[in-house]
This record gives C-alpha cells, structure tokens and sequence, in this order.
C-alpha cells in the first residue's frame, strides 16, 4: 500500500531518502522549497509520525570591538613587546606610544617576567613566540565559529578580557526520517488526499449543559404528571417567609442571608383574610408582634416555595401535582461550592392520598430516572414542612453520602391560615448539584463563566 | 445550623450499653448530619429547633429512647425551696422585664461538662434567644452568692469585676471595651439604666444580656449552680430555662426551685403539657397502619409519653419539647420513633396529567431554532454589577435596582438588559477563536408596582466581519421561522450601539427591542479586538404576550 502525500512532503522525504540528515536550510537548497513551506512539511511529518527532528543548541563565537582591534594591530601586549623589540625604552615614551593600553599590557608583561625594568627603562627579559589568545584571535578573525573547534584554554584569557568575544547561542535542528519513513511507499497518483490527516475542529452551537439538565428535569416531572407553573423572582417577605411560618426575627431572614431589594416595599402582599389569618398564626405560635411592613419588604425569593404556595393558597385545589423550576437567591460569599444565584426545582402534591411514603416514592422515582439509584432518607428541619426529610445520595467520586432535595408535609400552621385544607407534599433543591456530578465538575461557577472553551467542548449526553 | 462536636466514649457512658457503631448509625436518624469523625470525636450539626440536642447529655436522651434503651418522657424533679428567692422590681419591665432560675445542687463539672455547658449557652443565645434579644442565661456557681436576690436596674457607673477580667470596670467601660459589650451592648438601648443581678450583700452576680461577674465563675470545682434566664416574654425565659434544667438534671444535678416575685415576674413550673392527636391523622400523613399501641411505643421511643383515650392518643410533651406546636409534629415524633429507615417508598399512580408551561416550550422553541442559527447558549447572573451593566456599556443608570449588604461585589444590581451580560463574555474568551456567536434568553428587571420581570432575548456575534446586515438576517429568522412574526427596523441611537449602524426593533409600529454594531468605545472598554453585532428584545412584549 502507498500513502498519499502533499507534493511538499514528497520533496522533503526524497531529498532526506539521498542525504538522511539534514538542516531545515539545506533542505531548502536541496528541495528548492520556500522556509515556510520546509516549515510546513516537516510539522506535517512529524505529526505522522515520519520525520524524526532533533533540536540542538550550540555556542558561537565571534570577535568584540577590543577583538577585532587586536585581530588587525595584535594584542596590546605584543604591541608592547614589538616596541621593545629593538632595546630597552623609557617608560614616558611607551605610555606615549601605546596609550590607554599602556597600562594593562606592562602588568600584564611583568606578572608574566617577559619584560624587567631598571631606573626609568623597560627591556624585554623573555619573549614567548606565541602569546596566550593570539592563536585564537587568529582561528576566529573576521568568521562566527563554534566554539567546539576553539581550544578551551587559549580562549579563556579572551573571554576575561571586555569585549574581546561575543558568544551566541544558536538552535539547530536536524531532520531525519523515521524508520516507518525509510520504507513507506509513496502514491505517484496526482489529485488523491490523504484521508488518514487530521482535519481542523468545528464547534457545534448548542444548548448551554446547565439547561440542557433543566430540560431533563422538566421533562422527567412533566411525564410523573406534574404541571409547570412559573412565579416571579422578586417577592415580598410575606410570601417569601411569613406565608411559611418564618419568624420575622428568624435568622434566614436578616440581610446577611436574605437579599432585600434597596427601598423596594410592596403594596398589595395578599387579600386581607390572608394577611390577617397568617398574622395570627405568627403571633400565637411565635409569641411576637407581628409586622405588616416587614412582610412588605421585597426580596430576591430564596427558593421557589413561594410561588407554590402562592399558587396553592390562590387555586386551593383539592388535588394537583404542580411545580416550578427558577432561579432562587443566597445572600452567601461566591466559592467553588456556592453561587448567590442558582437553580431550583420545586413540587407539591397536593391529595387527601398523600403521604410521606408517596413523597420518597416520588423521590425515588425521579432519582432513578437521572441515574442516581442508591439513596436513602434522613428526618432534617424545615420551618415550613412538618414532618421533614432529606434525600441523601450516594456519591461514588468522593464517597460518601451528600446531601440532594429536601422534602417535607406543608405544615398546618402554613396551610390552614391560607385555606389549604388537604395534606400538601412538597420537595425541592438546588439543579447545579445535579448538573455538577452530570459534567464531572468540581466548581459550580462553570456553569456561569460562559468560557467558551467549556462550554464547545462539553458532552452533550451524560 | 449549628454544629457540636461530641465523644463517642463520653456518649456510650452516658447512654448505657451501646456500641459506637450503634451511636454513629442511629445519629442521623434523631436528625442529627454527621459533619466529620475522627476516632472517637464526631461533629453533628442539628437543627435549631431541637436546642436540646446542643449538648451531648441531651443527645444521650435521644438516643436512649430511638436505640430502645431508655424511652418515655424526662419527668424534671424539682425539689420546692423556699431557700433561693428573687425579687423583681418594677424598673426593669421597661428595659428586660423578666426573671426566671433554678438551682442545680450536688453535679460532678469536669472541663469537658463546662465545654458542653457553654456551647450550649452559646446556641441558646444564637438560636432561640434570638442573640440574646429574645432571652439569655447566665450561669453561676451557687456557693459564691447570698440570697436573696434582686433583679433590678441600675446606672452605668455602677462597678463590678466582669467575667474573665482582673479588675473592676463600670457599666459604660464593659460595653466600650470588652467583645460581649460590644456586640450586644446595643440591645440595651440608650437607656442610662441598665438590667443587673445583685446578692443581699449588694455584690453584682449578673449584668443580663451582657455578662457575668468574675466571682460566680464556673470551675471544675463547683459543686452547685444557680441557672438564671432574662428575657422580654416569660415563656421564651421559662423555654429556654426547661432547656438548661433538663440537661443539668441529666448531667446528674438535683434539682431545687427558686422563689421569684414582683413586677409581674413569678416562679417557674417547666410543666409538661398534653396533647390529643388522632391515629387516623398519623396514618394517613405517614402512610401506614400502625396499631395505637405501635403509635404508643414510637412516641416513647421519641422521649414522650402517650396513652390510649377511645379512639385518641392523648401525649404528654415535657416543657423542653416547645418546637411542638400542634398534632403533625407528634406525627413527625411517631415517625422518628417508628424510624424513617423503615418506611417503605411507594408511587401512587398519577390522577394528573402532566404539562409543560407554555412559556417553558416557547423559549425552547426559540434556543432550537438559534442552534440552528450557530449560535451558542450562554446564562449570566440576573444579579450583577454596575459595572457590566452600565459602566462599561455606557448606559444610563439612574433607574438601577440594587439589593442590601451583598456579601459579593459582583452581584448588587439586577439585570434590566441581557446584552451587556453577552458582552462582558466576549472580553472573557478574547483567546478563543472566532467567530463567536451566542445568544441568552433570561428575566430582565425594572422598578414597576413595585417591580416588573419580563422575559428578554439577546444575541451577538463578533468577528472581523461582523456587521449589522448579519445581525438583522438572524433575528429576522428567529422571530420569522420561531413564531411567524415579521418585524421591521428603524433608525434609532443608543450609548451602547455605533451611530448610523443603530435600528429600533418594530413589531406592529412598538418597538420592542434594538439592534445594532456596538459601539467602539464600549469594544474598546472590553478590549475586543473584532466588530460586534448584537440585538435584544423583550419576549414578553412580543411572542409572548397573551
């Protein structure tokens, strides 16, 4: 079998087929190919696995100012022995002759004894033939050379010395074929492609996966037979709280749990027998003073009971199965584990049947449905729901048993004020929990960062 | 909800013959979450309502009655004194009007005793005394003091030694310097008179709600209490007073009463109650067909007692149990009892017919046909920020609706526009490739009687080439192909769009929404460094009206 390829590809592996070890330039010359296009064919060969590359790195070097000077008129230190090469000088006329050189080339000279000095004049004592460095000012002269074909010792005295040497460190690559290349067969058809490359990626336009479970919730209610009922975001504390038996000095209420839209009061909270009866269910269960603007106060619902409960006390229905999926609202610090705005799903019973078996039968049933078999019920407290549990579920990744939807038998005290006369069962929590164990996540912020990046890349289907 | 660390050796004494394994499997069935364990230490958090699970002696109670150990009710024995009284006078009813004690004789305090007493002190005052508005306690070592008492006021210069300090300091001093003061010096008002517990011999024993005096400090050396609760209302002090008797009895202390009078203050009872509940109620509520002498020993089991009265169950509910308001709560207590573990699920089958709101499938009508279009979902925060509402986008934000004390500054104002949200996303995937198309539908606020929510439409589309012709092809399919409807543009200027590149969105001669390019000024604010094109316009104003 032969393999399709690229014209530029072709060239590349004959060229290396007739000399196996090239650079990237001498691959130009050999393939009369463009920089960019060598570039090209050997990424493209490297991803296929065919081409070998080797990056190197190696020190060049090359002369200074000070270098080059010395190249042309020779070391300051010959310079100097060149002058007394005919007899010994006065030291005013060296220093004249030689300058600011003067200076480093005498210590220089008399560290290494070949010059000595009497009263006021300097004569050679030992003269070498060759001076330390001068073979290398030689090797190098005007070229770049590695530094590999320098002799380390003769080139150390250099490197001291300012501007002597200028060292570059250059990368070089060399590129050779794989033995899989060595022998692979190349298709001489003209027009084929290769089927086998990897094509550029496509980002589907999708629905975001927070919604994506929402839907699925809606829709696995929807055929338990429930019906959809939408509610408003902003409600007033009466329906937020005290239609559920909140305590208007109860914790959850004051502003560090409860968002309280800035001086934002309603007129109308409920018909007077509502507002009356559920006054004094407060004050005689509660011991306290009632108060009507408090209930006025608009908040930011923290959870959606409050629109059931709204939709019950208006429709009083002696059986139904309804619920409502929203957003809800915790005044909380934002963290990997909690947002101030979430999602929830909240459902009611409501039957003279109802009971709290039929209630975590429900339960089970919609956690069975989204794939969550193991679970079980533990009593917990709700202000509102009497009795109460919770669902705990069994997390495989960390575990242990975390804790899902609460649920619980609306209690008399919330019913009976708002006309409510059969047993009321209600359950409810937080979506994100579900959809974070759905797409593996371990931040609930993700699934409001809109990062592109996440969100084209997650799973439709979990 | 507050969370109690207790010691599985120190619960297995106090319960009786009991297994770790037994304590740590029946916890969360009293309704109590195991937080963390660590050898023999467990941290549970329990509810409010249950403040006599604040101490591990009040959760040794429970458990002796759900593991079958010990059940039915706790019977508080108070041995009437005469020996212990407190008068009230009348000029404290304006500030903290009422008094109520016990004495506690004859106890074993260990430093693990005085922990449990002082987290349960601590949660009491939290909880239902409301951070000791409501009611608070203070609790004394009975040998320091000389009745009788006087619960009176009096003025800030008063002086005394206050808890956990060495020198004396005034009333004004306590409430400017020390913790207590300051965090609770303002439930006392302005008033120059302030509560206090004095002894016969004139010595502070109390500064309520504030603080205690040095000298009645509770050691492992103290073999006798004096328990006193203030508070606004006499029955939360007497509730939160059975709470403190019940454990202290429990923590082997006997019991003796004191003698309170004046000012329309008198002595405790911390009484049990009765109460009639029908076994048709609890059946029918939990599902079952319990036997009322089942119903009987489940209520025991849950530290009541109960009896059979014809077809009735009459129970007898001690004074601690005040989260009992009426008969559904025994059914919780018979459930408890009878143990939720043994409740069988079950499905009825649906008398109903379950229906999607028609809202709910428009809009998800209108996000199949923008996936169609290319375009990518994304949700923002309906609460979010000036800055991304209006700062950056350059709108006009006099009508902004912002919520109280956020704990989050990206979270004040809520939303009356999605576009700006969309934006502020492209800024954040200006590394990712283009071009980048995404749309969100969500509530939108405004302050309208008292606030208006309307459900909004937004798209954009950012690219090197994006431009306004784009952009109305897009939303002219939506609506077109969504719901049939045809609009038309009109020229229109807005801060966040370009000028000359800026339409009104018609819909039957009402604008309903804008479209345009967004401007350069507010790219630039982004840092975006390719055209943007974006519309939004109101649903509920259009496709879903009526």
């Amino acid at each position: 079998m032969s393999q399709v390829f690229h014209d530029i590809e072709k060239k590349i592996i004959t060229s290396l087929r007739d000399n196996p070890k090239q650079t990237p330039e001498s691959l130009e010359k050999s393939t009369q190919l463009s920089p960019d296009q060598i570039r090209r064919g050997i990424e493209w060969l490297k991803l296929k696995d065919l081409a070998i590359v080797f990056e190197s790195k190696s020190s060049v070097m090359s002369l200074g100012k000070n270098g080059i000077e010395s190249f042309e008129k020779g070391l300051p230190e010959r310079r100097l022995l060149n002058l007394l090469k005919d007899g010994p000088k006065k030291l005013s006329d060296l220093q004249k002759e030689l300058g600011f050189v003067f200076g480093p080339s005498m210590g220089l000279a008399r560290k290494n004894n070949w010059v000595e000095s009497s009263s006021d004049e300097i004569s050679i004592k030992n003269s070498p033939s060759d001076l330390p460095g001068e073979k290398t000012l030689k090797l190098i002269g005007t070229e770049k050379l590695s530094k590999d074909k320098i002799d380390s010792t003769d080139l150390s005295g250099l490197l001291r010395r300012p501007d002597f040497i200028v060292e570059d460190i250059i990368k070089t690559k060399e590129i050779s074929l794989s033995d899989a290349a060595k022998s692979i067969k190349i298709s001489d058809s003209v027009g084929d492609i290769d089927v086998e490359a990897k094509v550029p990626e496509v980002f589907v336009a999708r629905t975001h996966p927070l919604k994506d479970t929402i839907d699925e919730i809606r829709e696995i209610f929807v055929t338990l037979g429930f019906s959809e009922i939408l509610g408003n975001m902003t409600q007033s504390s009466f329906w937020n709280f005290d239609a559920l038996f909140t305590p208007q000095d109860h914790p959850a209420r004051e502003l560090q749990d409860t968002f309280y839209l800035d001086k934002i009061n309603a007129k109308k909270i409920g018909t007077p027998e509502q507002i009356r009866k559920v006054s004094e269910s407060h004050k005689k269960n509660w011991r306290y003073q009632w108060d009507i603007n408090e209930a006025r106060k608009m908040v930011l619902r923290t959870h959606t009971t409050c629109v059931t409960i709204k939709h019950l006390a208006e429709k009083k229905p002696d059986e139904t199965r309804i619920f409502s999926l929203g957003r809800v609202f915790r005044n909380e610090k934002v963290s990997y584990k909690h947002l101030v705005e979430f999602n929830q799903i909240e459902g009611v019973v409501v039957g003279k049947d109802a009971s709290l078996k039929n209630l975590m039968g429900i339960q089970r049933e919609f956690y069975k449905r989204i794939g969550i078999t193991k679970i079980k019920f533990w009593p917990t407290f709700f202000p509102y729901t009497e009795p109460s549990l919770q669902t705990m579920v069994y997390n495989e990744k960390l575990g242990k048993w975390v804790e899902l939807f609460g649920m619980g038998i609306f209690r008399p005290e919330v019913t009976k004020p708002l006309g409510i006369t059969q047993p009321v069962l209600a359950w409810g929590g937080g979506i994100e929990r579900i959809a974070m164990l759905k797409y593996d996540l371990s931040d609930v912020r993700e699934f409001y960062n809109n990062n592109l990046g996440w969100l084209r890349s997650a799973k439709k289907c979990q | 909800m507050p969370v109690i660390e207790l010691s599985y050796s120190r619960l297995q004494k106090l319960i009786g013959k009991v297994s770790k394994k037994q304590i740590s499997d029946s916890l969360p069935f009293l309704g109590l979450d195991i937080e963390s364990e660590d050898k023999d230490l467990v941290r549970v958090e329990y509810s409010p309502n249950r403040p006599d699970y604040s101490t591990d002696f009040g959760i040794a109670l429970g458990l002796q009655g759900l593991l079958g150990i010990k059940t039915g009710l706790i019977k508080l024995n108070i041995k009437k004194s005469n020996k212990y009284p407190i008068s009230v006078k009348s000029n404290v009813s304006r500030i903290r009007p009422f008094v109520t004690g016990i004495i506690a004789k004859n106890g074993k305090i260990d430093d693990k005793t005085i922990k449990q007493l002082m987290t349960m002190q601590e949660d009491l005052h939290f909880g239902i005394g409301r951070k000791r508005k409501k009611s608070s306690i203070g609790i004394h070592d009975l040998d320091k003091i000389s009745f009788p008492l006087v619960y009176t006021t009096i003025n800030r210069n008063h002086k005394f030694i206050p808890l956990n300090s060495e020198k004396e300091l005034n009333v004004s001093e306590i409430l400017d310097t020390t913790d207590v003061g300051k965090d609770y010096g303002s439930l006392l008002g302005q008033s120059s008179q302030v509560p206090i517990i004095l002894d016969e011999r004139q010595n502070t024993v109390s500064f309520p709600p504030i603080i205690n005096a040095a000298v009645t400090t509770v050691t492992t050396k103290t073999k006798n209490l004096f328990v006193e609760v203030t508070g606004l209302n006499k029955d939360d002090a007497e509730d939160m007073l059975s709470v403190v008797a019940t454990v202290l009895q429990s923590a082997g202390f006997t019991l003796e009463s004191v003698k309170i009078t004046g000012a329309k203050n008198s002595s405790p009872k911390l009484e049990s109650r009765k109460m009639t509940v029908n076994p048709l109620l609890i059946n029918q509520i939990l599902g079952l067909n319990l036997s009322p002498s089942k119903i009987i020993s489940s209520l025991k089991k849950s530290r009541l007692d109960a009896s059979s009265k014809g077809t009735n169950i009459i129970c007898t509910i001690p004074a601690y149990r005040f989260d009992i308001f009426g008969p559904m709560d025994l059914v919780e207590e018979v459930a408890l009892g009878y143990g939720i573990q043994n409740l069988e699920p079950t499905i009825s089958p649906s008398q109903t017919i379950g229906k999607t709101n028609p809202v709910s499938l428009k809009l998800k009508s209108l996000d199949q046909t923008m996936i169609g279009l290319g375009y990518l979902e994304a949700l923002n925060s309906s609460l979010t920020s000036k800055r991304v509402l209006y700062d950056m986008t350059n709108r006009d934000s006099t009508k902004l609706l912002s919520v109280l004390d956020s704990k989050s500054r990206e979270h004040t104002i809520l939303r009356d526009s999605i576009l700006p949200g969309l934006l502020e996303n492209l800024s954040r995937n200006i590394h990712e490739s283009y071009p980048q198309k995404m749309f969100e539908t969500g509530t939108v606020f405004a302050t309208e009687n008292p606030i208006s929510e309307k459900i909004s439409f937004s798209g954009i589309s950012a690219h090197k080439d994006a431009n306004f012709t784009e952009i109305k092809s897009i939303i002219q399919s939506a609506l077109n192909i969504g719901f049939g409807i045809t609009i038309e543009t009109k020229t229109a200027t807005d801060s966040t769009f370009e000028d000359g590149h800026c339409a009104s969105i018609i819909l039957n001669n009402v604008s309903i929404g804008i479209i345009g390019k967004i401007d350069s000024k507010v790219i630039e604010n982004y840092k975006i460094r390719v055209p943007v094109v974006g519309f939004e316009i109101s649903l509920s104003d259009s496709v879903l009206k009526n």
